[in-house]
């Protein structure tokens, strides 16, 4: 198994380097620069001049990968252009704020959606069922930034249940655990919205594997033997139909870091999404391309850990 | 099948659900508004927050962490660094300069040396007492081999600097401290404009030093700010907001308002905040009706509006042979509804902008006001103009002369209200005259890029921010018409540029107020722009606050105008 691993992991050094190249390519063909964001807009033609020579962008698109590429490997990924400080120091604080309300929202929607969906499948058709797939449907259909606004209206300003924007209540420095109590109380409308957009998938998805494998002749098998219908379904189904689940929770793990741009905004919460948008929108190259690189990595690993964890549920799978 | 369509029913209920849901929302708040006042000021949300009795909270726009005078970029930062730092001078509300730091100077005989002498009693906020050494070290920074900010401008104007960074010379023959609280600037040309680059925020030596070429060392310390200013730096959380106290030391006296946090706030819910009490101050509203609407519906909110000092432009690309012709460009002007569309745009909180300069402003007298042509809108007098030139109307509807047709692609920018508004004016408007119009839009840096380093377009729409002094040599002037300059029409007038570098050489604001006269009506009548509109700028203000009074030129941080802020018992 560690063999196998190790050479997945040498794999993805190949792969990690066309990737570069590709999104250095995609992000140097958009028009525009970033030699703006830092000067004044009336810079004269010869001080933007200067300030492009200054940033190495006056170079033939190879030479200024190869430069990015060789400073990136010693661990010097630049000044971001907007920030004004080196890309290192200005990143982790925003992933880190995306990864709070993100590990808050997943933990709870696997919780709960995977009972749902296995309940969902083996009652197909009943009212349950029903009912879920309909709320799964407006889950997956309504857009998170209206859905959130709505939220906002009924819960922050019609009724102040919850403060409606930012992390954290400005001005009153609390500390400890009524510190926690008021990042949950700002988690509770964009979580509710994020937990309903997850939710309606992953029942999906579960519903789905479920009901493929519940069909199979090996169930009826074990049904007609005499087992418990308990058993048949935790232990013979489930265990079985978590390949799809596991896939999805791969896909998962780089979206944990990331941040969804629409509900950021929406609630202003300060997390890695908007800046992303931001560093798009300024051309802030070196912002930029760590920000894709480091989410391009975190898919790769998502994806061997689900292959590890298919392992480990299937033992038909082998790896080595 | 039946299963399905229940489904669907379900489905349908639902929506119906949240649009009878959303239909009630807008109910509330149209008959908030005549309700009496008596239980408006009683529910004022602000007041019910806690610790708001010493502490005022303004939403604004992100600022990006960058609290160094030399370094910071955005005007959200610059206000964070005004509260924080003062400058040698600054000015009054009419954009005169006066004295601050500095309590007089002096010009010499030649024009090229000021000479300032700085009060004693200023302190920076550890105490230690701000004298010329730290203006003078300020000023070496920007000059710095290895500074990669935005002001290096300022001391490359005066003497000195190409032997400061190029050579080993420890410090700027053009820059004298003469003694701890006397220092003098001698630049190399005389230029009424010079004294703009005095005005930079002063930093301790004693915090930032650094070894000549170690400019590392002194960003490292961007989150870090150490100043002399009448609110002292607290905390800073990215994308969040930065937290502010008063100076109790402060040398025009402490400042009324124990605790500043400035919030950040996105356009979608910033109303909603303010209308909850999350905020005092909404800095820099948008001025649509909508906004002015909900805001009169809130009751307990009154409004800082005065005009922005920049105005918006249609810009033409006269290296075009159609676009060259000047009654082309009067035609357009002329067949352009101006004043319709801001009127509909703005309902009054705007007006049509008509020359390059501020209304606010000591150069925009009551001579030009009289003088200039408004181009008031005149199909009649377009389609003479556009005859006269020889532009015949063709039997699609689009005039020609030449083989050439008058029909343009108009490069704008979406998801900004004003531009997505007049686009389909334009085309409506022009299309009467016999111009044709195709929209293109683009993403605003793309778009800068095809105008400005390209120049491949022919008329874009975008906005200018003004300075106090009318010098706009960077934007209008010959010289800048080459790629990556800010002429990139290709605007090129010979008068235009003589009296460009003579508003610059003269000093006497009498004199420089008819060389400007001239300039703008020159402008006025050559049209290299299509002037749109200048704004207003609101900051919606809760009224528990008092003598809240931004103007153009002292914004929210201006010492002026936080120094008055009062909390009403």
């Amino acid at each position: 198994m560690l063999r196998y691993i190790g050479r997945r992991l040498l794999q993805l050094i190949p792969v990690i380097i066309l990737i570069s190249i590709l999104i250095f390519t995609i992000v140097k063909a958009t028009p525009g620069d970033p030699v703006g964001s830092n000067l004044d807009p009336r810079a004269t033609a010869e001080q933007r001049q200067a300030e492009r020579a200054r940033l190495g962008l006056d170079k033939p698109i190879p030479v200024q990968y190869w430069n990015w590429i060789t400073r990136s490997v010693q661990g010097d990924f630049g000044d971001s252009y907007i920030y004004k400080r080196p890309v290192i120091e200005v990143i982790p604080d925003f992933i880190k704020n995306s990864m709070i309300l993100n590990i808050f929202v997943y933990i709870f929607a696997f919780l709960v959606s995977i009972p749902i969906g296995i309940i969902t499948a083996v009652r197909q058709y009943s009212k349950t069922d029903n009912f879920f797939s309909a709320f799964s449907i407006i889950g997956i259909s309504m857009p998170t930034f209206f859905f959130g606004l709505l939220l906002i209206y009924f819960f922050g300003v019609k009724n102040q249940w919850f403060p409606i924007s930012g992390m954290e209540t400005v001005g009153k420095n609390i500390e400890g655990l009524a510190h926690v109590k008021d990042v949950l109380n700002h988690i509770a409308l964009p979580g509710i919205v994020l937990i309903i957009a997850n939710l309606a998938s992953l029942v999906r998805y579960t519903r789905t594997s479920m009901l493929e494998v519940i069909n199979q002749d090996y169930i009826r098998t074990a049904r007609s033997k005499g087992l418990e219908e308990k058993v048949v379904i935790y232990k013979h189904a489930f265990r079985n139909a978590l390949i799809p689940i596991i896939t999805i929770v791969g896909f998962t793990i780089p979206s944990l870091f990331s941040g969804a741009v629409m509900l950021e905004t929406v609630f202003n919460w300060p997390g890695i999404g908007r800046v992303l948008v931001d560093a798009v929108n300024l051309r802030d190259y070196n912002l930029l391309m760590a920000l894709n690189m480091f989410f391009a990595i975190l898919t790769l690993l998502g994806n061997l850990l689900a292959d590890i964890g298919y392992a480990l549920v299937d033992p038909r799978i082998r790896v080595d | 099948m039946k299963r399905r369509l229940s489904l669907l029913l379900a489905l349908f209920l639902v929506l119906s659900l949240f649009l009878v849901a959303c239909g009630d929302t807008e109910e509330p708040v149209e008959s908030e508004g005549p309700t009496d006042s008596e239980e408006e000021t009683s529910s004022n949300p602000a007041i019910a927050r806690e610790g708001s009795e010493d502490t005022i909270i303004i939403g604004m726009t992100e600022a990006k962490g960058e609290f160094m005078p030399v370094y910071y970029s955005t005007v959200y930062d610059a206000y964070v660094n005004e509260y924080m730092f003062d400058a040698l001078i600054t000015n009054d509300e009419e954009g005169n300069y006066i004295p601050h730091v500095a309590e007089s100077w002096e010009i010499s005989e030649d024009n090229k040396t000021y000479t300032f002498h700085l009060r004693d009693d200023v302190t920076f906020w550890d105490g230690e007492p701000l004298t010329a050494h730290d203006v003078e070290f300020t000023y070496l920074a920007m000059a710095d081999p290895n500074y990669d900010g935005r002001y290096f401008l300022y001391p490359q104007l005066m003497e000195g600097y190409e032997e400061y960074v190029e050579g080993d010379a420890e410090d700027m023959s053009g820059i004298q401290v003469i003694d701890d609280y006397t220092i003098s600037f001698t630049f190399k040309e005389v230029e009424a404009t010079n004294i703009d680059y005095l005005t930079m925020f002063i930093m301790p030596e004693h915090h930032y030093g650094f070894e000549k070429g170690d400019i590392e060392t002194l960003k490292s310390k961007m989150l870090d700010p150490l100043g002399s200013g009448g609110y002292k730096y607290v905390g800073y959380e990215p994308a969040q907001y930065v937290e502010l106290e008063a100076n109790p030391d402060y040398f025009l006296g402490e400042p009324k308002i124990k605790n500043l946090i400035l919030k950040f706030v996105t356009p979608d819910t910033m109303m909603a905040e303010l209308e909850t009490g999350a905020v005092d101050v909404l800095e820099g509203v948008t001025n649509t009706v909508e906004n002015f609407e909900i805001m009169e519906g809130m009751g307990f909110i009154h409004l800082n509006s005065f005009p922005n000092n920049g105005y918006s432009y249609i810009g033409f690309n006269l290296r075009d042979p159609r676009l060259a012709d000047k009654n082309v460009r009067q035609a357009l002007a002329y067949g352009f509804d101006r004043q319709g569309f801001v009127d509909n745009f703005f309902k009054g909180h705007g007006s049509v902008a008509h020359v390059p300069l501020s209304p606010v402003s000591w150069a925009y007298t009551d001579e030009l006001e009289e003088k200039m042509n408004k181009y008031e809108y005149n199909p009649d007098k377009a389609n003479q103009l556009l005859d006269e030139a020889g532009w015949v109307m063709g039997d699609d509807g689009i005039r020609e002369k030449d083989g050439m047709r008058l029909e343009f692609v108009y490069s704008t920018y979406p998801d900004v209200e004003w531009t997505e508004q007049l686009a389909p004016v334009l085309i409506d408007n022009w299309g009467k005259i016999g111009v044709g119009l195709e929209i293109n839009y683009m993403d605003f840096n793309a778009m800068t890029d095809a105008v400005f380093e390209q120049q491949d377009f022919d008329m874009w729409n975008m906005a200018w921010a003004l300075d106090i002094d009318p010098d706009a040599y960077d934007v209008f002037h010959s010289s800048q018409s080459v790629k990556s300059g800010n002429n990139a029409g290709g605007f090129d007038n010979p008068r235009n540029d003589e009296l460009l570098i003579a508003g610059r050489k003269e000093l006497d604001q009498e004199k420089r107020k008819d060389i400007y006269e001239e300039w703008a009506l020159l402008i006025n009548e050559e049209l290299p722009y299509i002037f749109v509109y200048q704004r207003d700028q609101w900051n919606m203000v809760n009224d528990r606050i008092q003598g809240f009074e931004a103007s153009p030129y002292q914004e929210i941080s201006h010492p002026a105008v936080y120094l008055n802020w009062e909390i009403a018992q």
